[in-house]
């Protein structure tokens, strides 16, 4: 029985990492892209050690596990984030300054230094 | 059986990220590309160790997991200073 659930908890997990790669070659830009390799793997990972600490049933696996599962979950947005923030300052596409809250910031910012000056 | 059908999962995620690594356009399309194929990896570490059974090499992918972090982070500020 639980190799019948971690059996599914793996697959279903490389699934995920598989729907991950497949959005990161299809779809049309960067920031969708970013999208697709940011949070796929990162459930597919969770699902995968979920499976795996409870195939290996032991205290150890199970710990270590758990730190992988919190540490991934933790620097996964942060990097993704990071990444983002950055390809959004160069790329030059058309947003919706309503719906935009870079942009927002950014002319808000410009308009401060356009007042102090 | 688990097991091939988790690597044939993997392979097929493998090569859209590695398409993305080869492809571009842009640096950040690279980045990411790299980044996912590293989660790919750590993925295909903790399932050979549940196949096996064994945590040995389950310590290895926490290194995996850091060092991924540190260089998308790190790419991340070294594109929003240089651009594209």
């Amino acid at each position: 029985m639980v190799d019948v659930i971690s059996g599914t908890l793996i697959v279903l997990g490389c699934a995920f990492a598989a729907i991950g790669g497949i959005g990161t070659w299809r779809f049309p830009d960067v920031l969708s892209r970013m999208h697709a390799a940011a949070k796929a793997p990162t459930l597919g990972l969770v699902l995968v050690s979920i499976g795996a600490a409870l195939r290996i049933d032991t205290l150890l696996a199970a710990t270590t596990l758990a730190l992988v599962v919190i540490l991934q979950l933790l620097t996964s947005p942060l990097g993704a984030h990071a990444l983002s923030r950055a390809t959004r300052r160069h790329i030059d596409a058309e947003v919706d300054a309503g719906v935009d809250e870079l942009l927002a910031d950014e002319l808000a910012l410009d308009d401060e230094v356009a007042d102090e000056q | 059986m688990v097991l091939i059908a988790a690597f044939v999962l993997l392979t097929i995620g493998t090569a859209g990220f590695l398409y993305r690594l080869l492809r571009g356009p842009t640096l950040a399309d690279r980045v990411v590309g790299l980044d996912g194929l590293l989660s790919i990896v750590v993925i295909a570490i903790i399932v050979t160790a549940a196949e096996r059974v064994s945590f040995v090499t389950i310590e290895t992918v926490l290194v995996a997991v850091l060092v991924g972090f540190v260089g998308t982070a790190a790419l991340g500020r070294f594109i929003e200073r240089r651009g594209s």
